[in-house]
C-alpha cells in the first residue's frame, strides 16, 4: 500500500428500508462540505424523484468526498451509494465489492430487520469492515442500547462505542466520519499491475454516452487507454475518465488502484457495460476478470400495454430509453387478443416492476393497462422438450407436460413474536417448506421457508404486513426450480377466453382461487343491456361462474323546464366513465380489473 | 313568423317538499311574492320589445308553486304577458297547481286570464307515501282541487305521478295508476324518484329503503301498460297523454324549438343560444328594479359545434316516442343518419331501439335504459 492509497477510504452505507440511510449520506455531504449548504438538496444521492418519493434508493451513485481529519491529514473518502432493496441484492453485492468497509445503518426505534441482516451478510460476505451506526436517537422511543446490544449478539460485529446519531437533526455525524477513517481499511491495489476495474454501475448521458462507474482493483487507468469488457470482449476507446463528486463528474487525468471514478467511451447502452464486469486494458489486459460476475435475469413477469392501442410505439420508445438505463429490464413485444399489441416486461421483482411501470406513466405519460405478474415456469414436455414459460397464455397443453417446475425462493422474515403465529399460518397457506426459527431477542423472531415465488407474488407482501400490522419485513432470494402440479386457469367473459387474465396456479388451490377471481372480476365489469357470465376454466371445464346482471334502469326520467344541462352533464360523465373502460369482445372491463384480480380481500389476510 | 313559447318561472311553495331541487323558496318575507311578481312583469314587457316578430303558441307557468299565487298577481302577471307578447288564439296557456293552493276563486280567475291547461302535482295516492315525499296534501285534498278546477271548466288537465318511493311496491305504484286514470286526465306524467343533491332525501339517503333496480323496473313496465290499456299514449319517455293531449309547449323542449325562460333558474334556447338566469331571486329582482337585464349565464362558453347540435337534437328526440327521423335530420344537418348512428342498429336487434315509420325511436324497455344507450351512441358528448 502506497501512500495515495492510504488516505483512500472506499465505502458503501446499507440499511433497512427507511431506517435513514439516504438522510445520513446527506449529512455526510454536508458535514464535510462536499456540497455547500446552498447547493444542497433534500437527498441528494437519490436523484430521481421517485427515489425521493418512496424513501429509497433505485441505483447506485457514487460521490467523492474530501475530508481533513482530525489528526490534520486530508482523506478522499468514496461513498458508494446502493440500492435498498431485495430486488437489488446482486446491484448492492457488487457496489460493496467496490468497498473495504460499509456504515450498516439501524433504526435505534426499531431494531434490526429483514434488510439489514439481509444487507450484514452481503457485507460480510464480501469480506467488508462493518461499521455500524445507530440513527434517530433524537427520537423518544430511541433504545441506543438495546439495539446496539441487538448487532452483537445477532450479526455477530462489536457496536460497543460505534456512532449513534440523528441524521435528521445532524447530530454525532463527525463521528461516522472518524469511524469510517479509523475503521474502515485502506484500499489495496498495484497500480502497476494489469488493469481490473469493477463496474458497479452505469448511466446513460446523452451528450457523452453510457457514464461507467468503476472502482479500480489494480492497475492505472487514462483517457485514450484502450479497454475491453471481460465478459464481452467488446473493447472501447476512453475519452474521459475522472471523479465523481456530489454535483457531477468532475474531469481527471488518471485513476488508478483504490480509486473510484468513472469512464465514458462512447458507449451506446447501459447493457455493453453490465454491473458486475471487470474492465482492463484492450492490450496487455488482465488474465482473470475479477470474481462474482453474473447477468442480472428477471424473475418476475407482466404484459404492459398501452390503455390507448395508438400508443403502441411511444410506450416502445419509452421502454428503450429505461433500457437505456437498466441493464435488468427486459422486454419484447407480445400480442394479446384481449389487449391488442404491447410488451413482456421482465424484472427483478416486485418493487422493480412497480418503480418501472410508475415511470413509464409518470416520466413518459403513458396510461398503461398491466396484467397480473407472473413468474418462469419450466416445462419438461412429452416429447423430451424443456420450455420457458414467462406468459401464461402460453402455457402448454396438459396432455403435453412431462414435468412442470416452479422457480421458489429462501423467504427470511422477521417478525414481532406476537404476529409469529399468523405468518407461519400465512407461509403455509402459501406453500411454504418451514426451515428453521431464530429468536432475535426476547420480542423478535427470525423465520425462514422456503416459498414458490408465485406465491410471493400474489400479494404476499401486503398479506404479511396486514397479518403483523406492518411490523414484519421480508427479503428474499432465488432458490431453485422445484417440480409442481400447476393448472392453467383460463377466465372466460360472455363465453370467451380472456388471454390477459389467464394465470398458472398450483391445483390444489384452482377451485379456491378460481372463486374469489370470479368474484372481483363481477366488480370491475361495466353492467351491460345484457347478463354477461363470468367463467373460470381448467382447459374445458368449468369450475367457478359468476354472473353479471344486466342493466335495466339507467334515464334521466325529467327534463325539465327546458334545462338540458343535466342530462348533459349527465351522459358527459357516463361517457368519461367509458371511455376508462377497456372493452373485450362485447364486454367491457375497468383497467384495474388485470391486477384487482390478484388484490386479496380481508378474508384472506 | 317564427312561434316562441314562454316558461315563468314562480319560485314559491308553502312548503319545499323532500325529494324536490328545483329553485323554489319554502317561505318568504311579507311582500316578497309582490315584488317579485312586479319585477317579472316588468322582464316580461321589456323582453316583448325584442320579440315583435314572433308569435306566442305555448305560455307554461312553472314552479315552485304557481297556484300560490293570489289572483290578483297572476292576474297582473298575465296582463304583462299580454303586454309583451303576441299570443296565438290557440296559445296552451299551461299552469302548475298543487293540492292545497287552489281555490274556486282562483280557478275562475285562470279560466277567465284564459289558462287552458292545469297541471296538478299529486305524486301518489297514498298518504302515508304523500306524507314521506313531504307534501302538505293527502288524496282528499286532490280530489277537491281537481274537481274545483274542472268546474271551472278547465279541460286540460295534466296529473303529476311518483314511483320508486321509499318503501313503495309494485303493488302500491299499480293503486297509484288506477286511482290516477279513474280520474281521467288528459295528460299523465309519471316520475321515477331520484335522490338528488341538495335535497332532504339527500342528507337521510343512507336510512331511505328504495325499490331495487328490477323492482323499479316492473313499475315502469305497470306504468307503460297499465296507462296504454287505459288510452294513454307514452309520447316521451315520463309523459303519457290521450289522444290530443299531449303538452304543446314541453315538446318544443324535446324538438329544439325556441323559449324563453322568466325567472331566477328559467333557461332558454333561441336562435340556436341557450343560457339560463341564476339561481338567486334576490339577484333577479335587484337587476330588473334597477333597470338592468338579470345577468345570463350560458350554458356553454362556446357555440356548439355542428357535432354537438347534432348530438343534441337527437339526444331530445329519443325522448319521444315518435324518435328521431333520419329525413328530417339530413335535412337539417346534411349528414347520414343512419351513418353517424349505425350503433343504433345494435339496440334495434337487441330491442331496445325501433324503427317505426321510418323513424328511430326508443321502446319502452330502450327508454328505461336510454342514458346508457346514448351515452354510447352520441359521440360528442
Amino acid at each position: 500500500m502506497n501512500e495515495r492509497q492510504k488516505h483512500i477510504r472506499n465505502f458503501s452505507i446499507i440499511a433497512h428500508i427507511d431506517h435513514g440511510k439516504s438522510t445520513l449520506a446527506d449529512r455526510i455531504l454536508e458535514y464535510s462540505n462536499a456540497v455547500s449548504k446552498r447547493e444542497m438538496e433534500e437527498q441528494i444521492l437519490d436523484n430521481m424523484d421517485l427515489e425521493k418519493e418512496r424513501g429509497i434508493t433505485i441505483k447506485a451513485r457514487a460521490v467523492r468526498i474530501n475530508y481533513t481529519h482530525k489528526d490534520g491529514e486530508e482523506y478522499v473518502l468514496n461513498l458508494i451509494d446502493t440500492p435498498g432493496h431485495v430486488d437489488f441484492n446482486y446491484e448492492v453485492s457488487r457496489s460493496l465489492n467496490a468497498c473495504e468497509g460499509a456504515l450498516l445503518v439501524v433504526d435505534s426505534t426499531q431494531g434490526i430487520e429483514a434488510q439489514t441482516l439481509a444487507n450484514a451478510y452481503l457485507a460480510v460476505d464480501c469480506d467488508l469492515e462493518i461499521v455500524p451506526v445507530i440513527n434517530k436517537i433524537d427520537l423518544p422511543s430511541a433504545d441506543v442500547e438495546r439495539v446496539r446490544k441487538e448487532i452483537e449478539d445477532v450479526i455477530g460485529i462489536v457496536a460497543e462505542g460505534c456512532p449513534a446519531v440523528s441524521a435528521k437533526v445532524g447530530l454525532n455525524i463527525d463521528t461516522v466520519l472518524d469511524a469510517i477513517i479509523e475503521n474502515v481499511p485502506a484500499p489495496k491495489g498495484d497500480e502497476n499491475a494489469p488493469l481490473k476495474c469493477l463496474i458497479f454501475d452505469s448511466h446513460y448521458n446523452a451528450y457523452l454516452g453510457v457514464v461507467v462507474y468503476v472502482r479500480v482493483m489494480d492497475g492505472t487507468l487514462r483517457a485514450g487507454d484502450k479497454i475491453k469488457m471481460m465478459s464481452t470482449g467488446a473493447t472501447y476507446d476512453v475519452v474521459e475518465v475522472g471523479y465523481l463528486n456530489a454535483l457531477g463528474l468532475e474531469k481527471g487525468e488518471v485513476l488508478k488502484a483504490g480509486e473510484v471514478g468513472y469512464i465514458t467511451a462512447s458507449i451506446k447502452t447501459v447493457s455493453e457495460t453490465k454491473v458486475g464486469d471487470t474492465v482492463t486494458h484492450a492490450e496487455n489486459g488482465a488474465n482473470e476478470p475479477l470474481a462474482g460476475f453474473k447477468e442480472a435475469l428477471p424473475m418476475v413477469f407482466s404484459g404492459i400495454y398501452p390503455a390507448d392501442g395508438a400508443r403502441y410505439n411511444d410506450l416502445r420508445d419509452a421502454l428503450e430509453k429505461l433500457k437505456l438505463n437498466d441493464a435488468a429490464l427486459s422486454f419484447e413485444a407480445e400480442t394479446s387478443i384481449a389487449l391488442g399489441f404491447g410488451f413482456r416486461c421482465g424484472f427483478l421483482g416486485l418493487l422493480h416492476m412497480e418503480i418501472m411501470q410508475e415511470r413509464l406513466e409518470r416520466e413518459f405519460n403513458l396510461d398503461l393497462i398491466t396484467t397480473a405478474p407472473s413468474v418462469i415456469y419450466k416445462i419438461l414436455k412429452t416429447n423430451g422438450e424443456t420450455v420457458y414459460i414467462d406468459n401464461p397464455s402460453n402455457y402448454p397443453p396438459t396432455d403435453t407436460i412431462a414435468k412442470a417446475y416452479e422457480p421458489t425462493v429462501r423467504a427470511n422474515i422477521i417478525t414481532p413474536t406476537e404476529f409469529v403465529g399468523g405468518i407461519m399460518d400465512l407461509c403455509q397457506d402459501r406453500r411454504g417448506i418451514f426451515k428453521d426459527m431464530k429468536y432475535l431477542d426476547a420480542t423478535r423472531v427470525e423465520l425462514h421457508y422456503i416459498l414458490p415465488l408465485n406465491e410471493i407474488v400474489y400479494d404476499f407482501f401486503d398479506a404479511l404486513k396486514s397479518r403483523s400490522r406492518g411490523y414484519a419485513s421480508l427479503d428474499y432470494e432465488f432458490a431453485d426450480y422445484e417440480e409442481s402440479s400447476l393448472v392453467k386457469l383460463d377466465f372466460l367473459l360472455n363465453g370467451e377466453v380472456v388471454d390477459a387474465l389467464t394465470f398458472i396456479v398450483h391445483s390444489e388451490k384452482a377451485y379456491a382461487r378460481a372463486r374469489k377471481i370470479a368474484e372481483k372480476l363481477k366488480d370491475n365489469i361495466s353492467r351491460q343491456l345484457f347478463e354477461i357470465p363470468i367463467q373460470a376454466a381448467i382447459g374445458s371445464k368449468i369450475i367457478a361462474r359468476e354472473t353479471v346482471r344486466a342493466l335495466r334502469k339507467d334515464v334521466l326520467a325529467k327534463c325539465y323546464g327546458g334545462d338540458i344541462t343535466r342530462k348533459k352533464k349527465l351522459l358527459e360523465k357516463q361517457k368519461e366513465g367509458k371511455k376508462k373502460m377497456r372493452r373485450l369482445g362485447s364486454v367491457e372491463v375497468t383497467p384495474e380489473a388485470f391486477m384487482a384480480v390478484l388484490k386479496l380481500d380481508d378474508s384472506e389476510k | 313568423m317564427k312561434n316562441l313559447g314562454l316558461y315563468i318561472h314562480i319560485p314559491f311553495c308553502v312548503k319545499k317538499c323532500n325529494y324536490c331541487d328545483f329553485y323554489s323558496l319554502g317561505c318568504v318575507a311579507n311582500g316578497g311574492i309582490e315584488r317579485y311578481t312586479d319585477a317579472l312583469c316588468k322582464h316580461l314587457k321589456k323582453e316583448g320589445e325584442l320579440y315583435k316578430d314572433r308569435e306566442v303558441d305555448t305560455v307554461f307557468l312553472g314552479g315552485g308553486t304557481p297556484s300560490i299565487l293570489s289572483v290578483e298577481l297572476i292576474k297582473n302577471v298575465f296582463s304583462a304577458i299580454n303586454e309583451g307578447f303576441r299570443l296565438t288564439p290557440s296559445c296552451e296557456i299551461s299552469l302548475e297547481a298543487n293540492p292545497g293552493t287552489v281555490t274556486e276563486e282562483k280557478a275562475k280567475a285562470y279560466k277567465q286570464i284564459g289558462i287552458n291547461r292545469v297541471s296538478i302535482g299529486l305524486q301518489s295516492v297514498n298518504d302515508r307515501e304523500l306524507n314521506v315525499l313531504g307534501r302538505i296534501h293527502t288524496l282528499d285534498g286532490f280530489e277537491e282541487s281537481y274537481r274545483i278546477l274542472r268546474e271551472a271548466g278547465i279541460e286540460n288537465i295534466n296529473i303529476d305521478i311518483m314511483y320508486a318511493l321509499p318503501d313503495q311496491k309494485t303493488d302500491d305504484f299499480i293503486k297509484t295508476l288506477d286511482t290516477v286514470a279513474d280520474f281521467e286526465p288528459e295528460h299523465i306524467s309519471a316520475y321515477c324518484l331520484k335522490i338528488e343533491e341538495n335535497t332532504n332525501f339527500y342528507k337521510i339517503r343512507d336510512t331511505l329503503i328504495l325499490p331495487d333496480e328490477e323492482e323499479q323496473y316492473k313499475m315502469y313496465e305497470a306504468l307503460c301498460n297499465k296507462l296504454a290499456a287505459k288510452g294513454y299514449e307514452q309520447y316521451e319517455i315520463s309523459n303519457f297523454a290521450k289522444k290530443g293531449g299531449r303538452c304543446v309547449h314541453n315538446l318544443k323542449y324535446w324538438t329544439s324549438q325556441d323559449y324563453l325562460g322568466f325567472g331566477p333558474s328559467a333557461h332558454s334556447c333561441i336562435d340556436g343560444v341557450r343560457y339560463s338566469y341564476s339561481e338567486s331571486i334576490d339577484e333577479y329582482v335587484n337587476a330588473i328594479c334597477e333597470g338592468n337585464n338579470p345577468v345570463k349565464l350560458h350554458e356553454t362558453e362556446y357555440e356548439l359545434t355542428e357535432e354537438e347540435k347534432m348530438d343534441e337534437y337527437v339526444m331530445l328526440r329519443l325522448r319521444l316516442s315518435d324518435g328521431v327521423s333520419p329525413e328530417e335530420f339530413e335535412n337539417r344537418f346534411g349528414v347520414r343518419f343512419e351513418k353517424r348512428y349505425k350503433k343504433l342498429n345494435m339496440y334495434e336487434k337487441s330491442g331496445h331501439v325501433v324503427k317505426k315509420h321510418g323513424n328511430f325511436a326508443f321502446t319502452p324497455k330502450g327508454f328505461f335504459v336510454s342514458n346508457y344507450i346514448l351515452s354510447d351512441i352520441l359521440e360528442s358528448i
